[in-house]
């Protein structure tokens, strides 16, 4: 009774003054989206983007880039001001769960280190935070993509390969490979040869052990346990058994579909078996719960070209039918496969039915769910088009028709028919277009070794051009953060700079304030996703190219690129052209043949984009247009300007 | 849930036999500082440090100990309260010696009672041992006297778990149940003169205190020591009723004997202050004092290697960042009398804490600018008291923002974005007494405390708690006793507590404790009579939210119950410590 007492009293109190703003009370999922085709993702790498809680940074070093530099969820939420000025409606934000705190003198800022699925990473807040930022996000009709990880775990564990206990790390060779020579098989880019118990060679067989009297068989594994480094029992708990992991050893083939698929991930990242069900069940319900708690709306899911397609059957499918029993619908899965084959990208979009195999497994475990069906991910990540049109088109302005090629394929390599209980929109229709991402060096970075010409207005003009058609083209835009401030990092770690340290910008000597919303390049992002959603063609339209060219050289018309977005829901009509040409003007037209278009006859059309030129189309349907080197024009027709 | 790995809930302390110096007890600045006692604070400076001008973690603030003082009535003997004795042959009232409670410290020490015969313990009366030359009541503030004195305060104990393992500090709490303390003594030898001259008196005192371990413990020849006080006092010199000091000093008030805790003032200061004592009853005193202090925290120095000036070999440290906290106070107080001994005492208190701007490097060559920083105390204490058997009643209320929310020897934990430690804040509210008739009595106390860090944002470091504590007592004559020790304490914390399916809350822990001491003293009756050579057997119960702040394979978060079985002892006399703020 006193105990009783006491307690009520205390509690009475304690609880009075302390609360989470968004924890106390269910959550209630909502189907916030609507249709992502309208959507413009920006891509957020939390660590780097903005420090709003000081509470959360732990062992920060800023001044090394691969180290964890304290941004935060909080940040984020208090610059969605900023996000929301520059016309983006999604985010899409680094994953969210505990990962190894540092590794070979590297840390988990970047997430994809995962050692707790069931935590969050506490450098970037706490439930409350994370879920904050979601309300904050669609408080303003914005949606929150999270970034996951199914294919592998952090370097959990090594393999101890001489059966001595502990991790053994060897370096040989003579590091004299001239530079840029081709690597060979076993040898890393400096030409010495790495030996490690932490990131063995691919081997079909296992990993083996080897002692001074000969082989020993398969090599143990050993779970280091060292909190400070963040090496903890992983969780759920199957992730702490050796036998959720193929434990192969490091892919160095990717042409060999075993070492794709079953090999772990260069840095050690140790691959998850996912063709077992019970690794399934549990990637299911520790991604999906990450939603229900926070209310999400989309997964980007990261290197899903190493896990086999039945698991991405069962898991899209298993994720939908879960969310959507608690009232998410359209809920977005699209999957980064970092590769330019687009037959390969395009395989985990296309409706790919099961094997009778595949669907003995659930029978056998009893799986309480609706039979799987071949639906996939809703989206890719489009890799392909990164190199062959922002990459060799609008940055080395090679030929456009390699570009229409590529587009001709979509349908057949991404499909037509969406997952049932998905977004509802075929996935050819919703790749996720970009221009650079945290993977790849930053636009700007290639700019700058332009070989025409490098000054800073021609690298400028080469990146407003490329963003013309990211956010034109069929698909969804998705910018990665920093692009608008004109950051020009090369590759990983140096195209992760601190948004709250900006570049002078391009041609200046001195920085901008952070997060300035004045830069030429911010005000040319937000112009673009203002004519996105002015113009309902621009987001929803079917693209169809009216022109492209294998002319790179002297050629009128080299480096013309332009299609058209109409139909689709829409009746509206808009017509893009680019000149991704460096040294000439380019027009529409080479020799007797011209610019087709499906504007009727007579229709004068506007240029939105630029000084509201206005052009007619000729009796004949054709329309000659001239554009200035790397440049571009948006046309719509007169009577739809606003 | 990602943490500090130095950081570790309160009750990890270890006892020798088991203790951790630690667990000893921390000063309230402990408690300011986080909301662990052996919370280590984390720099709240972002980057890295420099690895040659790495400095050490901060070290935790200096363990103090607890007895009465100058404000908290003494003890009085029993039998000197004829309403509770009837005993025609008690001495009269007049012959008591006047409780200091009633009494600004500073008139205490205007009259020297080197001598003062009425301050024989009362149970002095039996055969040998023979009476001293110069006997005194220990628990009586000593006076002043020419020559050299020596004073100290001091508690032993060896004590385990029902396993056998080391006893250990099981509070959740920042101010817990002081039943499983460990060992901690201070060695206080202090000089005092008359000056004929001037009629000024002049104090110096050093005191030099030991925590844990020691060595017949560990059988380590070796000891944790700090010089607790190092400082000269005047008082009348030029005035009557004037103090004067300067050095490093245990600064403060009054105290919640059961929960080792100076809830209202307690600084920790190298500096100096005067008080002046008001008319000639000197009911009214008011104190103020500056000191500095550099926590050993990068928030205050680092240093860097640099080449040696003029093309020198080698290499030398140079002060990137070297600044100091600035720590006021003043200290405001009216005794209003009562009856015969009795009277109310109100206190009005606050701080001003100030560090100047800097700048550290984060990377070779690259700074960090800190802003300058400063923070608040305002407080206040009324204390209700008879005079009589050590029978009072204190509240006190306190509250401290910015850099003073950590207290006066510890760095922030974290920082605004703008690097200043603005919205941090605490927020104490006490309540403590006495209360003894006959051959019983009863000690209270209880405290809410709320500490909030400067980041927005709740996390392990927000804690709310509170506990409720009493220790009845029943004296056997004048040589044994028996204490009963009940309490409850909770505290909740900024981190998530799945309360239903997708529903969380703040955790909340709880914790209750029972203990039985029997002890033996040579002073008779008194909740603040010492010595004691005491037993000491707790039960603690703790619930599942006070299981989860302990890392797991810790027995703590295994056990719902716990025991703690001691033997040891405990003693204060003749130290000016726990006498004078």
């Amino acid at each position: 009774m006193l105990r009783t007492t006491l307690f009520s009293l205390f509690a009475l109190g304690l609880t009075a003054c302390m609360h989470f703003d968004t924890l106390e009370d269910t959550l209630v999922m909502q189907t916030h989206a609507r249709d992502w085709r309208d959507e413009v993702i920006y891509q957020v790498l939390i660590d780097r983007f903005s420090d709003g809680d000081d509470g959360n940074n732990y062992l920060l070093d800023r001044e090394n880039m691969a180290r964890y530099h304290g941004g935060d969820w909080v940040g984020l939420e208090q610059r969605l001001d900023y996000i929301e000025d520059l016309g983006v409606t999604t985010l899409w934000i680094s994953p969210v769960i505990k990962n190894i705190e540092t590794d070979a003198n590297v840390d988990g800022y970047h997430g994809y280190w995962a050692v707790d699925l069931t935590k969050p990473n506490l450098h970037f807040g706490d439930l409350n935070a994370l879920r904050s930022l979601v309300a904050a996000a669609h408080d303003r009709d914005m949606l929150v993509v999270i970034d996951i990880v199914t294919n592998h775990m952090g370097q959990l564990f090594f393999y101890d390969m001489n059966l001595n206990g502990v991790p053994d790390i060897q370096l040989s060779g003579t590091g004299m490979r001239p530079q840029g020579s081709p690597v060979p098989d076993g040898f890393d880019q400096s030409g010495f040869t790495h030996l490690t118990e932490y990131d063995p060679d691919f081997n079909p067989d296992g990993i083996q052990a080897f002692t001074s009297l000969g082989p020993a068989g398969i090599a143990p594994i050993i779970f280091p346990y060292n909190p400070k480094t963040g090496h903890v029992t992983p969780m759920p708990e199957i992730f702490a058994r050796p036998d959720t992991y193929n434990r192969k050893g490091r892919t160095f083939n990717y042409d060999d579909p075993q070492q794709l698929l079953t090999g772990d991930f260069p840095g050690g990242l140790k691959d998850v078996n996912t063709t077992r069900y019970d690794v399934k069940v549990a990637m299911v319900d520790a991604y999906a719960r990450w939603i229900e708690l926070s209310d999400a709306d989309g997964f980007r899911i990261d290197t899903v070209k190493h896990v086999e397609r039945e698991f991405w059957r069962y898991f899209t499918q298993r994720v939908r039918q879960r969310l959507a029993k608690q009232g998410k619908t359209k809920f977005f899965m699209f999957g980064e496969a970092f590769d330019g084959d687009d037959v390969l990208v395009g395989q985990f979009t296309k409706n790919d039915p099961p094997s009778a195999e595949e669907l003995k497994q659930y029978a056998d475990n009893k799986d309480p769910g609706p039979t799987i069906t071949g639906d996939q991910l809703d989206s890719a990540f489009y890799f392909p088009q990164h190199y062959r049109g922002f990459r060799n088109v609008m940055l080395d302005a090679g030929s456009t028709q390699e570009l229409a090629d590529l587009w001709a394929q979509k349908t057949t390599n991404y499909g037509t028919t969406p997952p049932a209980q998905s977004a509802g929109i075929a996935p050819y229709k919703v790749l996720v277009n970009f221009i650079d991402n945290h993977d790849v060096a930053r636009f700007l970075y290639w700019a700058s070794q332009n070989k025409v010409d490098k000054s800073p207005a021609r690298q400028r003009a080469l990146l407003h051009n490329a963003l013309l058609l990211l956010f034109t083209a069929e698909g969804i835009p998705c910018l990665y953060y920093g692009t608008e401030q004109e950051f020009r990092g090369g590759n990983d770690p140096s195209n992760r700079e601190d948004m709250w340290r900006p570049l002078p910008y391009l041609g200046q000597t001195s920085a901008p304030r952070p997060y300035d919303t004045g830069g030429p390049t911010f005000q040319w992002v937000q112009r673009l996703t203002g004519l996105r959603a002015a113009y309902p063609a621009l987001r929803r339209g079917d693209a169809k190219v009216v022109y492209s060219t294998a002319h790179t050289a002297d050629e009128p018309d080299a480096g013309i690129f332009a299609f058209e977005r109409t139909g689709g829901d829409t009746p509206t009509y808009a017509l893009v052209v680019l000149n991704t040409n460096q040294t000439h003007a380019s027009s529409t037209k080479f020799e007797d043949m011209t610019m087709k278009v499906s504007a009727p006859k007579g229709a004068v059309l506007v240029d939105v984009l630029g000084d509201k030129q206005k052009f007619t189309v000729a009796g004949d349907g054709t329309l000659e247009l001239s554009l200035a080197p790397v440049t571009g024009m948006v046309l719509v027709p007169q009577q739809d300007v606003k | 849930m990602r943490r500090d790995p130095r950081r570790v809930p309160a009750a990890s302390n270890v006892l020798v036999v088991g203790a951790l110096a630690s667990g000893l007890g921390l000063a309230a600045p402990a408690l300011a500082a986080s909301s662990s006692p052996t919370t280590v604070p984390r720099a709240a400076l972002a980057g890295p440090a420099v690895p040659a001008a790495a400095p050490a973690p901060s070290p935790l603030p200096p363990p103090p100990s607890s007895q009465p003082t100058a404000s908290q009535p003494p003890i009085t003997d029993p039998s000197a309260d004829p309403g509770d004795s009837g005993d025609a042959s008690a001495p009269a009232p007049s012959e008591t010696p006047a409780p200091t409670s009633a009494i600004p410290s500073t008139a205490a020490v205007a009259v020297p009672r080197a001598t003062d015969e009425s301050a024989k313990p009362a149970g002095a009366t039996a055969d040998p041992p023979p009476p001293p030359s110069d006997p005194h009541d220990p628990n009586q503030p000593p006076g002043y006297a020419n020559g050299f004195h020596f004073g100290s305060y001091g508690r032993v104990i060896a004590a385990g778990d029902a396993a056998g393992r080391p006893g250990r500090d099981a509070d959740i709490v920042s101010r817990g149940s002081r039943l499983d303390e460990s060992n901690y003594a201070e060695l206080e030898l202090r000089r005092e003169d008359y000056w004929k001259k001037t009629g000024a008196y002049t104090r110096i005192v050093a005191t030099t205190a030991f925590a844990n371990p020691v060595f017949h413990y560990n059988g380590q020849f070796a000891a944790s020591i700090a010089l607790r006080n190092l400082y000269l006092e005047e008082t009348g010199l030029g005035a009557k009723g004037l103090s004067v000091w300067a050095g490093s000093r245990m600064y403060r008030g009054d105290d919640i004997y059961l929960l080792n805790f100076w809830p209202l003032d307690n600084l920790n200061t190298i500096g100096g202050g005067l008080g002046y004592a008001f008319g000639e009853a000197r009911r009214t005193s008011l104190k103020f004092h500056a000191g500095l202090n550099q926590p050993t925290d990068p928030y205050y120095r680092q240093t860097v290697l640099r080449a040696p000036p003029q093309n020198q070999f080698g290499e030398t440290e140079v002060a990137i960042l070297d600044r100091q906290k600035l720590i006021s106070s003043l200290k405001l107080t009216h005794t209003w009398p009562l009856g015969e001994a009795g009277g109310v005492k109100g206190i009005l208190y606050g701080e001003f804490h100030y560090v100047p701007d800097g700048q550290r490097e984060v990377e070779s060559k690259v700074y960090e600018a800190l802003p300058k920083d400063f923070g608040f105390v305002a407080g206040g204490q009324v204390t209700a008291f008879t005079g009589k058997r050590s029978t009072y009643l204190t509240v006190t209320g306190r509250f401290a923002q910015g850099l003073a929310a950590y207290g006066e020897l510890n760095a922030p934990t974290q920082l605004r974005p703008n690097r200043r430690t603005t919205g941090a804040h605490e927020l104490i509210v006490t309540l403590s007494g006495n209360w003894e008739k006959g051959p019983v009595g009863v000690m209270f106390g209880g405290y809410y405390r709320q500490f909030r860090n400067a980041s927005k944002q709740l996390d392990f470091d927000d804690v709310n708690e509170g506990i409720v504590i009493a220790r009845p007592t029943v004296w056997f004559g004048q040589l044994a006793g028996l204490s009963l020790e009940g309490s409850y304490q909770m505290q909740q914390r900024g981190v998530l507590q799945e309360i239903d399916t997708n529903t969380f809350k703040p955790v909340i822990a709880g914790l209750g404790r029972v203990g039985i001491i029997p002890f033996i003293t040579p002073g008779g009756a008194g909740g603040f009579q010492r010595p004691h050579i005491r037993f000491i057997y707790a039960l603690t119960v703790r619930d599942a939210g006070a299981r989860s702040f302990y890392a797991a394979d810790d027995v703590f978060s295994r056990r719902s119950v716990d025991h703690f079985i001691g033997m040891g002892a405990e003693w204060w006399f003749g130290s000016t410590s726990y006498f004078r703020d």
